[in-house]
C-alpha cells in the first residue's frame, strides 16, 4: 500500500501563486486518519495560503490534493468548498453574529433530519463544555467560549478534515496553551483528521501528533514535537522549535566530536568524516550547571522562572549558551560558574548549510 | 475653556455648575421646552375642535400617514438595497461614478422634487402633450396625472430618501467579514445559500435603521403631503392651528405625531444597536467581487443609473431649464440673502453650543450629563411642525405677559418673540442641535484623551493644548458641522413657514408659496439654489466615506 492510499489527506507536488510570486514550492504532505498535524512556520511561510488551497478558496498552480482518495484539486480541477467535506475554524472566529449558538453548529446540518441535527448539537455542546449556553449569542460569549463554538461548528456535519487557522491567536497567552490541548482532546475523541496552522511552536506541540515545519513556501521536516525538537534535520528547524545556540566543533571519531565543552560521543554513528569542522547544535537544557565540573564559564544574564533558573553563560570562546540551573542555584552576574554538557543525541550540521533555511 | 483631566475625586463628586455645564443644562431645556409644552396639552381639558377631530379626521390623518410611511419603506428598500447590493458585490466600468452618484438625490427636499415633477407631469406639460399626441393608452396615463396623490407623495419621499438605506446597506455588505462567507461555504452551503442564511440576515439591521430614518423624515414631511393634498398628521396640524385656529388640538395632533416618531426612534436605536454587534472590520469583502463585462455591467449599470436618473437628474435638468429659460422671480437675490444669513447664523450658533455640550461631555463625564445629551440627540426626530407648535406656544404666552407689563408704559402690544427671528433660531437650534453635535463629537472623539496628556506633559499649558491640539484637529468637523446645519436650515420648510416674521421669506418659503399659487416654473430658481447648496454636504459626505 502507498501512502496515497492509507493517507486521508495527501498532497502531491503542490505550488501555489499569488500571481507571479510563488507563496508554496513543491509541497508533499500525508496525514493518516483520525491524526492530528499541523503546519508550522513564521508569518508569511505559506502556511495560511496552503490551508486555504485544501479548503478550495486558492487555486493550484500544479500539483494535486486527496481527500480519502477523491482529487478534491489540480490545476483543472477543483471541487467547490461546499462539496469537499472539509471543515475550516477561522482565525477571526467567523461566528454567525446573527444566529444562536445552536443555531451555529446547526448551520450546517441542513442535509440532516431535524432530530438527528438536534443530537449532533447536544453531543457537540457537551463535548465542548457549553450545554447551558446553547441559546446566547456569539458576542454574549468569551473569546475563549466562541473559539469552542466555532470549532463544534466545524465539526457538526463530520468533514473527513478540519482545518484550523490560527484559532487561537487572538486568544492571551495562557488561555492558547489550554485550548490547544483542549481542543486535542476533543478532536482525538471525534477521530477527526485535522490540521492545525500556526507560528507559535508551543502551540504545535500541545496540539500535533505530526508537524510539518514550512519556511519559505517549502517542507523543511515533518515529524513528531520530541524528534522536531531533539532531531532537527536542519538549523532553522533546530532553532524555530526552542531556543539553543550553534558552536563549533570538530568530529574526532566516526561517533565523537571535540567541542569547547570537550568531546561528546554520540549514540549513534555520525554522517561525518572524522576531521571535519562542523556546527554543534546546544540546547539550555543540554548544558547543566555543576559546580564540580572542569569547565567554568562567565554568567552574563539570569532569568528567574521560579522552579529553575535560565542562565546564560560565556565560554571562554565568547560563545553564550543557554543553561538550566536548579531555583536555588543563585548565583550573582559576572560569577565563574561550573558547567557540563549532557547530551546523547548530538545534533549537528554541516558548516555549509547553516543559516536559516 | 478648560482642557483638562479631573482626578478621581473631582469626578466623584459629581454635578458642580461650571459655565460649560450650565450650557448643556441651557441646551437640554430649550430642546424639553417644544417638547414638554406639546406633550402637556395631552392632560389639558380636551376642547370641542379636539373632539370634533377624534370622531372625524384624526382616524384619517393616522391612517394616511402609516400608509405612506409603509409605501416609503418599500420604496426606499426597493430602490436602496439593490443599488447597495450591485455597488458592494460585483466590480463594473463606471462603479466608483455611480457610487457616490447614487448619493445625489439626498440634496432634493422631498416637495422640491414635488413640484418640479408636477410641473413636467401636469394635464397642459410636455409629457402628457406628447402621450395625448400619440393617442397613449388611458391606463398609462391615468397614474400620471394622479401623480398628486399619496402614492405619488411616497413615490417623491422614496426618491430622495432612499440614500439613507443605500449607504447603510452598502456599508453592512462590505463589512461583512469574507471568512464569514467561507465558513458558510466550509459547511456545505451553495452560493445561494450563503446569501440567504448569511449575508441578508446579517445586513437586514442596517437596512431597517436605514428604512426608519427614512420614516422619520416621511412621517415629519410637511411640503410634500401639503402640496399633494395628502391629508396626514403633519398637514392636520397646520390645518388645525391655521384652520380652526385651535393651538390646543394642533398640540394634541403633536403628541399623537410624537408617539409615532417615539416609536420609530425606539425601533431605530434598537436597529443601530444589532448593526454593531454584525459588523467585523477584519477582512473585508472587497476580494470576493465578482466582476462582470459586456451586457451583464451594462444591465447592472442601468439599474444603479435608474434611481440618479429620476432622482436627480431629470429634476435637475428641468429646474435648470426653467430657471434659465422660463421663470418669472423678481426678488431671488433678497431671497437668498435671507436664507444664506439665517441658515449662516444659525449653523454657527448651532454648532457653538453642539461645542460647548461636546466638551461638557468632555471634561464633566457624568450620569446626568449623558442623560442631558441623550435629550439633546433626540431634537432630530423631532417634525418641523411639531417644533414649531411647541415653540410657538410658550413663545406666544410670554409676548401676551410682556405686552400686558408694557402696557401701563403705553407700548402697543406686539409679537416679540413668537414673530421673530429669535423663535426661528430658536426651533433650528431644537431642531438641528443635534446633527451638529454627531458631527463635533465624532471630531473630538478621534482626540483621544492621551493627546492632551502628551501634551501637558510636553510642556503645554491647557490653553496651548486647545489652541494647538484641539483647533487644527476639530477643525474640519466643525466646518463640517456648520455646512449641514447650514443646509438643513435651508431645507427647513415648516418650522421656518409658522415662526418667521411677517413678510419675512426665504427660499424654501418662497417656493411653497408659489407652488401653492400653480407657479411650479416660477419657483425652479428657488429650489435650484436650495438643491445646488444642499449637494455640498453631499460631496463631503462621500469623501469623507473614502474610496471603496
Amino acid at each position: 500500500m502507498t501512502e496515497h492510499d492509507t493517507a486521508a489527506l495527501y498532497i502531491r507536488d503542490l505550488t501555489l501563486e499569488y500571481g507571479r510570486n510563488t507563496v508554496v514550492r513543491d509541497v508533499n504532505l500525508a496525514f493518516k486518519p483520525q491524526e492530528l498535524g499541523c503546519l508550522l512556520g513564521p508569518s508569511g511561510c505559506g502556511k495560511s495560503t496552503l490551508l486555504r488551497a485544501i479548503a478550495g478558496f486558492q487555486p493550484l498552480s500544479s500539483g494535486e490534493i486527496w481527500l480519502d482518495s477523491h482529487l478534491l484539486a489540480s490545476p483543472g480541477v477543483s471541487v467547490a468548498p461546499e462539496h469537499r467535506g472539509v471543515g475550516m475554524v477561522f482565525q477571526d472566529i467567523a461566528l454567525f453574529p446573527h444566529l444562536t449558538v445552536d443555531e451555529n453548529i446547526r448551520f450546517g446540518l441542513t442535509a440532516w433530519s431535524a432530530a438527528q441535527a438536534e443530537d449532533r448539537v447536544r453531543e457537540l455542546l457537551a463535548l465542548i463544555g457549553l450545554e447551558a449556553l446553547g441559546a446566547r449569542y456569539p458576542h454574549e460569549l468569551s473569546g475563549g467560549q466562541q473559539q469552542r463554538v466555532a470549532l463544534a461548528r466545524a465539526m457538526a456535519p463530520k468533514p473527513s478534515l478540519l482545518l484550523l487557522d490560527e484559532p487561537f491567536s487572538g486568544l492571551d497567552t495562557e488561555l492558547r496553551g489550554r485550548l490547544a490541548s483542549e481542543v486535542r482532546t476533543i478532536l482525538k475523541s471525534d477521530g477527526i483528521c485535522s490540521l492545525l496552522v500556526t507560528h507559535d511552536q508551543r502551540e504545535a506541540f500541545d496540539f500535533a501528533d505530526r508537524i510539518a515545519v514550512m519556511h519559505d513556501g517549502h517542507i523543511c521536516q515533518i515529524d513528531t514535537p520530541y524528534n522536531l525538537y531533539h532531531e532537527p534535520e536542519n538549523a532553522f528547524v533546530a532553532h524555530f522549535v526552542g531556543p539553543g545556540e550553534l558552536v563549533d566543533a570538530t568530529v574526532v571519531s566516526p561517533q565523537a566530536v571535540e567541542s569547547p565543552l570537550g568531546v561528546l560521543t554520540n549514540d549513534q554513528p555520525l554522517a561525518f568524516e572524522p576531521g571535519t569542522a562542523v556546527k554543534l547544535f546546544l540546547r539550555p537544557d543540554d548544558l547543566i550547571h555543576d559546580d564540580a565540573s572542569d569547565y567554568q564559564a562567565i554568567l552574563v544574564n539570569k532569568h528567574f522562572r521560579g522552579a529553575h533558573h535560565l542562565y546564560e553563560v560565556r565560554l571562554d570562546n565568547g560563545v553564550v549558551l543557554g543553561c538550566f540551573a536548579p531555583s536555588h542555584h543563585n548565583h550573582t552576574i559576572g560569577e565563574s560558574i561550573g558547567v557540563r554538557l549532557d547530551v546523547e543525541h548530538l545534533v549537528v550540521f554541516p558548516i555549509t548549510a547553516v543559516g536559516h533555511g | 475653556m478648560a482642557v483638562t483631566t479631573l482626578t478621581k475625586s473631582d469626578r466623584l463628586g459629581g454635578f458642580r455648575p461650571n459655565g460649560l455645564l450650565l450650557s448643556t443644562l441651557g441646551a437640554a431645556l430649550c430642546v424639553a421646552l417644544p417638547l414638554c409644552v406639546v406633550l402637556s396639552f395631552i392632560l389639558t381639558t380636551q376642547s370641542d375642535v379636539w373632539a370634533h377631530l377624534v370622531d372625524t379626521l384624526l382616524l384619517r390623518y393616522a391612517t394616511n400617514t402609516v400608509a405612506l410611511s409603509a409605501l416609503v419603506a418599500v420604496g426606499v428598500v426597493a430602490l436602496g438595497v439593490p443599488a447597495a447590493w450591485m455597488i458592494a458585490f460585483y466590480r463594473f466600468p463606471g462603479r466608483t461614478v455611480l457610487s457616490w452618484l447614487l448619493l445625489l438625490p439626498m440634496a432634493y427636499p422631498a416637495y422640491i422634487l414635488a413640484y418640479t415633477y408636477t410641473g413636467v407631469l401636469e394635464y397642459a406639460g410636455p409629457v402628457l402633450t406628447w402621450m395625448r399626441a400619440i393617442d397613449a393608452p388611458a391606463w398609462l396615463m391615468a397614474p400620471i396625472l394622479n401623480i398628486r396623490s399619496l402614492p405619488g407623495a411616497a413615490l417623491m419621499l422614496s426618491l430622495v430618501l432612499y440614500p439613507y438605506v443605500y449607504l447603510l446597506a452598502r456599508a453592512a455588505f462590505l463589512e461583512q467579514s469574507a471568512n464569514l462567507m467561507e465558513a458558510g461555504y466550509t459547511l456545505g452551503q451553495t452560493r445561494f445559500a450563503v446569501l440567504r442564511r448569511i449575508v441578508i440576515p446579517m445586513a437586514r439591521p442596517a437596512i431597517a435603521a436605514g428604512a426608519l430614518l427614512a420614516i422619520m423624515e416621511t412621517v415629519a414631511d410637511f411640503g410634500t403631503v401639503q402640496f399633494f393634498g395628502v391629508q396626514t398628521l403633519t398637514t392636520g396640524i397646520m390645518r388645525t392651528y391655521y384652520g380652526f385656529g385651535d393651538t390646543a388640538g394642533a398640540a394634541q395632533l403633536s403628541s399623537v405625531l410624537l408617539g409615532f416618531v417615539a416609536v420609530l426612534v425606539i425601533l431605530e436605536r434598537y436597529s443601530r444597536h444589532r448593526v454593531r454587534y454584525y459588523s467585523d472590520q477584519t477582512r473585508r469583502l472587497n476580494q470576493a467581487a465578482q466582476h462582470l463585462t459586456g451586457t451583464r455591467a451594462l444591465t447592472v449599470q442601468l439599474l444603479c443609473a435608474i434611481p440618479v436618473i429620476f432622482g436627480f437628474f431629470i429634476p435637475t435638468v428641468l429646474l435648470v431649464n426653467w430657471t434659465v429659460f422660463e421663470a418669472q422671480l423678481q426678488s431671488l437675490w433678497l431671497l437668498a440673502w435671507n436664507s444664506f444669513a439665517l441658515a449662516g447664523v444659525s449653523s454657527v450658533l448651532i454648532v457653538g453650543v453642539a461645542l460647548l455640550v461636546a466638551y461638557a461631555n468632555r471634561l464633566f463625564p457624568s450620569r446626568q450629563l449623558s442623560h442631558m445629551t441623550t435629550l439633546i440627540g433626540l431634537g432630530y426626530a423631532l417634525p418641523g411642525v411639531v417644533v414649531a407648535i411647541g415653540v410657538l406656544i410658550p413663545f406666544g404666552s410670554m409676548d401676551a405677559w410682556i405686552s400686558a407689563q408694557l402696557a401701563p408704559l403705553g407700548v402697543e402690544p406686539t409679537l416679540w418673540l413668537s414673530g421673530s427671528l429669535f423663535a426661528v433660531m430658536f426651533a433650528y437650534l431644537v431642531r438641528f442641535l443635534a446633527v451638529a453635535n454627531g458631527n463635533v463629537v465624532s471630531g473630538l472623539s478621534r482626540i483621544r484623551p492621551s493627546l492632551d496628556h502628551s501634551g501637558r506633559l510636553l510642556g503645554l499649558s491647557q490653553g496651548a493644548v486647545l489652541s494647538q491640539i484641539h483647533v487644527p484637529l476639530m477643525r474640519s468637523s466643525v466646518l463640517t458641522a456648520i455646512l449641514v446645519c447650514f443646509v438643513d436650515i435651508l431645507k427647513e420648510l415648516p418650522a421656518t413657514l409658522i415662526l418667521r416674521p411677517f413678510d419675512f421669506n426665504t427660499l424654501a418659503v418662497r417656493a411653497y408659496e408659489l407652488a401653492g399659487q400653480e407657479r411650479l416654473i416660477d419657483a425652479a430658481p428657488a429650489s435650484l439654489c436650495i438643491v445646488l447648496v444642499g449637494l455640498l454636504p453631499v460631496i463631503l459626505l462621500n469623501r469623507s466615506i473614502g474610496k471603496l
